[in-house]
């Protein structure tokens, strides 16, 4: 089982993902953009990783999604295999239109705005940890394949457009009927409240996460690899007392291997 | 650092801006604003951690803010990479190698610029002078630099690197030249540039993201191809490439030729040997005396406003705008204690802590202790997690070294900060001084309205054998003991009280008693290895009554306090000294909550260590702040008042 | 009586966004053979309610440009551009905060209290040859200058 972490110019989170890929027991190598496009299918799964790719030029992900290999990915994507986006990941494939996987660009990741009772309150990048509750029914997705519905997750996040619009009239209610909706913005309860703090970044419906029909792309803006390890997690949660324990990230990896493994 | 051959794994930011409610607030705000927004944009897009800073408000810097960044690398000791051209060069006759931006005549001058003071009517001047990094260029030329010290470890041939810095392309070559004893020959038509500048521009530009190779010609194809090819320089950045130069010699000079001339033809060593400079000094004669105040009436009103006050208050709107997480290292990230800590290699349970410092407000004072305290305090930080203070870094700030006031300044912050690594010796290793290994000097901060307080500030790297036993400073657990160590000194000089309240420096500026400071560091230090320490958290400014707000106000901010102030005077203390006084003194300690149960071995090594030891109070599932001192109450405060004023004041400081 | 400060800003430095812009619109939708140039340049449409309009200007230049890389152009009440190029104005149709912010800022910190809105806009100037530049240009900036659900664009007419 080989995992390709894709790497372009400006990808930052290459490394830590693929520590990630290695440590739930899946074999994995960082794979540059401008590599043979005909290398792609030898994989059986791909991460986009975080970062700056190409600066964030005309906006986050576009120029990224415009290379050759993008073209490639969506081949793979066609055969079913898994990729996770993370972060620009997910601006990526929303870009190259693999999510919401309507065969366009039907969604745009904005510029975050925190609002809290009616007024804007901050804007721009942010760095956080956030609670996140697994909307979805367990299968439903490659990259949350082995979670329960309602199970929550503590991830970080550090982004500046992870707003998600759509002027596509109704797409929201068809991601939600469909099942799309990967992830939503919570507090540590569960409970989904449509404003800042709870909801970072002012994303509708506080909507942090999606895959496509197939189930096999899943786009996120929280950063899974950086909540692998029980030592990540901030100060005032009860498992780091337990460093060698896993984190609430690696659910993420061990979905996408157990994903191919029922796949194969 | 990544010319080492290292991995950069964490910036500091230690930033000092003018008064924000002063007469020139509205270019301060301005300027902190810039100031975040570049270092946010920047080191984000660099994927580096920011993982400790500060931010000091004081109106000497309202004409000059200070922006000081430390950066942290790793590397493996058997791969460090040389600057200087290897032995081999000279007979070899290796190629000098440029990488990265295409040169242009941006930053022309630009380190002699900083000597200008600047006023206003040389505005038009100072145009052109400043340079223009791109964190996406080097973040890619990182990546591309790494696969060229993967080849030549695997081929295992020496090669000299560098960065390009003040002096541009000039410096570097001679420096690397010089530093391997040998000649060099530049063309200056190979490389590459932005435009047709003249030869001289070419040479001394200081165009960002540029590094230089020096390695051998069987290489050369190979080392062209990880940058133009596998990188696709050209097409990532306009005009970047990785272009050979010219040539390293035998020879003794340093020939540049242009357009078919040679337009340079000197003895290499010219090029590196520094002028020394013989300055006068002077001491500054400072006429500060003790203020003679009433006591405040109210201390709740008192402590709110210094909780708001723009150098106490939470840091949180500024660190949010950091990404703290990128890598996947960071176990305490800001906001969660005295200092940052990374585990920056899988698979090993170490940990490196950071912690940045320095009081100008002590510097005002006395320049002595304003260094020995910044040694001091960035030390005590790092201790407070559990780590070990292994060695220390600094930039220091002061005024126009011309001036014999100013030389005397910066010679006596030198003396301080030399002084304290001394006395704080390696734990472990007496008499050993903790190594100071970089430094940074920045002169010339100085405006016709004055000179800078003088700001030497200091980045301490702390070690810590296992991340599982680093401790953060919020409170744990309602019931448990807080301890003081450190007793209460009159030393109000430069406090947050004092100027927040009264507007006035003071004269008793706290100092540094070595050997309690080194006790109470090492006490600390043995304590959380133990495993005796629930939180810790050590006094700096706001002293006292700060500390221990702070430690109620961290996140989750789910628990209270109640301290007596009486059990704050340990032995030889004065019993009428001032409520205020024990309150706000910023001499230094730790204020430490006991783990239930380990109460009694915690005081036998504070007391191993001649320390005393006062039982201070307790932590309350009460959400309030509450002091007292004997039965009278002085303080009592609800916890998420305090909060709300905690969290605003930098965020309406910045506003 | 409402006026409009124009204010267009150019890098003097290399525009590394606009080269980029260039590169991929050659490279990976074919426009190599008529696109000669790409420059950028951002707009700020600052609309106040009364004062010297032309000294309120230079007062927002000066806050607004940063003079160690960019040079700027204040046009009053007009927009209009030169010829050789077909200019694309593409602005966010959602809240556009950063703009809000700068009103903000030139309001309540810099005490400009006449100012009634700020509108930012980047200008994507296009120098096209070859047969309908402003059809291509059309084409260009759907294809992938902006993502219509966030941003909006107008081939700004030409004057001049």
């Amino acid at each position: 089982m080989k995992i390709a972490v894709m790497q372009f110019p400006g990808t930052n989170c290459e490394h830590e993902t693929l520590v990630a890929v290695k440590a739930v027991g899946m074999d994995g190598e960082i794979f540059r953009w401008n590599r043979s496009e005909g290398e792609l299918s030898g994989f059986d799964g791909f991460f986009i990783p975080g970062g700056f790719s190409y600066q964030d030029r005309i906006r986050a992900g576009v120029i990224a999604s415009k290379e050759p290999v993008m073209q490639a990915l969506l081949e793979e994507a066609a055969k079913g295999k898994p990729i996770v986006g993370i972060c620009n990941g997910f601006q990526i494939l929303v870009e190259s239109g693999l999510l919401p996987g309507t065969g366009k660009i039907d969604m745009a990741l904005a510029q975050n705005v925190m609002v809290s009772k009616g007024k804007i309150v901050r804007r721009g990048y942010y760095c956080d940890w956030v609670n996140l509750r697994h909307d979805a029914p367990s299968k439903r997705c490659s990259g949350s394949f082995i979670m329960e519905q309602g199970s929550l997750l503590k991830i970080p996040i550090a982004h500046g457009e992870g707003n998600l619009v759509t002027t596509t009239p109704k797409l929201i209610e068809r991601l939600n009927e469909q099942e799309q909706v990967v992830f939503r913005y919570c507090d540590r309860n569960g409970r989904v409240i449509n404003e800042f703090p709870v909801n970072v970044n002012g994303s509708t419906q506080s909507i942090a996460a999606i895959c496509n029909p197939e189930g096999n792309v899943l786009g996120m803006m929280p950063h899974p690899e950086r909540s692998f390890f029980a030592w990540q997690l901030p100060s005032f949660d009860p498992r780091k007392q337990r460093p060698d324990a896993a984190g609430p990230g690696r659910r993420i990896f061990e979905s996408v291997k157990r994903y191919i493994e029922v796949s194969a | 650092m990544n010319c080492m051959g290292a991995t950069v794994v964490a910036t500091a930011d230690p930033l000092r801006f003018g008064d924000p409610f002063g007469p020139k607030a509205n270019k301060v705000r301005w300027v902190a604003e810039g100031v975040v927004d570049g270092i946010w944009q920047y080191g984000n897009a660099l994927g580096v951690p920011n993982m400790a800073g500060d931010i000091v408000f004081n109106e000497s810097f309202d004409d000059n803010c200070l922006v000081n960044v430390v950066s942290l690398g790793i590397v493996r000791r058997d791969q460090i990479i040389r600057s200087r051209a290897p032995p081999a060069a000279g007979e070899g006759g290796y190629d000098v190698i440029l990488i990265g931006k295409p040169t242009d005549s941006s930053g022309l001058g630009g380190v002699t610029f900083a000597s200008e003071a600047l006023r206003e009517e040389d505005e038009e001047t100072n145009r052109g002078a400043v340079q223009i990094p791109d964190p996406f260029l080097k973040n890619v030329l990182f990546k591309a630099n790494d696969d060229l010290f993967r080849l030549v470890r695997e081929e295992g041939i020496e090669i000299g690197f560098k960065d390009l810095g003040g002096g541009g392309f000039t410096c570097a070559t001679s420096e690397m030249g010089a530093a391997g004893g040998f000649g060099m020959e530049i063309n200056l038509d190979d490389l590459h540039k932005a435009d047709d500048f003249p030869p001289e521009v070419l040479s001394i530009a200081e165009t960002q993201e540029r590094f230089l190779i020096v390695s051998p010609p069987e290489l050369r194809e190979r080392i062209l191809k990880i940058y133009n090819e596998h990188w696709d320089l050209p097409n990532v950045y306009e005009g970047a490439r990785a272009s050979v130069v010219g040539k390293i010699n035998t020879g003794d000079r340093f020939t540049v030729s242009h357009k078919g001339e040679i337009v340079c033809d000197v003895p290499i060593q010219h090029l590196t040997g520094g002028i020394r400079y013989q300055r006068e000094e002077k001491a500054r004669v400072i006429e500060l005396t003790e203020p003679d105040i009433p006591e405040p009436a109210d201390y709740n009103q008192v402590l709110l406003k210094i909780l708001k006050s723009p150098n106490i208050a939470s840091r949180e709107h500024v660190y949010r705008y950091y990404d703290t997480e990128v890598m996947g290292n960071t176990v305490i990230r800001p906001g969660e204690a005295d200092a940052g800590l990374i585990a920056p290699v899988r698979g090993e349970n170490f940990g490196v802590a950071l912690a940045v410092d320095s009081n100008p407000f002590y510097g005002r004072i006395s320049p002595y202790w304003g260094g020995a305290t910044a040694v001091a305090e960035a030390m005590r930080n790092v201790a407070a997690i559990g780590a070990v203070p292994s060695t220390v870094t600094d930039c220091l700030n002061y005024g126009n070294p011309e001036k014999p006031e100013a030389f005397w300044e910066f010679r006596e912050g030198v003396k301080g900060l030399s002084q304290a690594c001394k006395d704080l010796w390696l734990k472990g290793h007496m008499g050993q001084a903790v190594p100071i290994v970089s430094g940074n000097v920045s002169f010339y901060n100085e405006s016709p309205q004055g000179s800078v307080d003088p700001s030497p500030v200091i980045a301490c790297v702390g070690i810590i054998k296992d991340i599982g036993k680093a401790i953060t400073q919020e409170l744990k657990a309602a019931g448990d003991k807080l301890f003081l160590i450190g007793p209460r000194f009159d030393e109000l000089g430069g406090s947050e009280y004092y100027k927040t309240i009264f507007n006035v420096t003071g004269a008793n500026v706290p100092i540094v008693r070595f050997d309690l400071e080194r006790n109470m560091i090492y006490a600390v230090i043995d304590a959380i290895d133990e495993g005796l320490l629930a939180a810790a958290h050590d006094i700096s400014n706001g002293g006292l009554a700060a500390t221990v707000s702070e430690m109620a106000l961290t996140r989750p901010a789910k628990l209270g306090f109640e301290i007596d102030l009486e059990k704050a005077l340990g032995i030889g203390a004065s019993a009428s000294m001032r409520t205020d006084k024990i309150l706000f003194s910023e001499s230094s300690g730790f204020v430490l909550e006991a783990k239930p149960g380990k109460e009694e071995r915690l005081l036998e090594i504070l007391r191993g260590y001649c320390l005393d030891p006062m039982e201070i109070g307790i932590v309350t599932k009460k959400r309030r702040i509450v002091m007292k001192r004997a039965s009278e109450t002085v303080a009592d405060i609800d916890l998420d008042e305090a909060r709300a004023a905690w969290t605003s004041g930098l965020a309406e400081a910045m506003r | 009586m409402s006026q409009k400060i124009n204010l267009r800003v150019w890098l003097k430095i290399p525009d590394a966004e606009a080269a980029t812009v260039k590169n991929t619109l050659a490279r990976r939708f074919g426009y190599a053979d008529i696109l000669n140039d790409v420059k950028k340049e951002r707009l700020f449409s600052i609309e106040v309610d009364c004062g010297d309009v032309e000294e309120l200007a230079r007062s927002f230049a000066k806050e607004l440009v940063n003079e160690n890389k960019e040079s700027c152009k204040i046009l009053i009440d007009e927009l209009n551009f030169e010829e050789g190029y077909v200019p694309v104005k593409v602005s966010l149709k959602i809240e556009d905060g950063e703009a809000i912010s700068t009103r903000e800022r030139l309001r309540s910190r810099l005490g400009f209290t006449n100012v009634v809105d700020v509108k930012k806009a980047t200008i994507w100037k296009l120098y096209l040859g070859g047969m309908d530049p402003e059809l291509r240009a059309k084409k260009i900036a759907e294809e992938l200058l902006i993502n219509p659900h966030k941003d909006t664009f107008e081939i700004t007419s030409r004057m001049g």
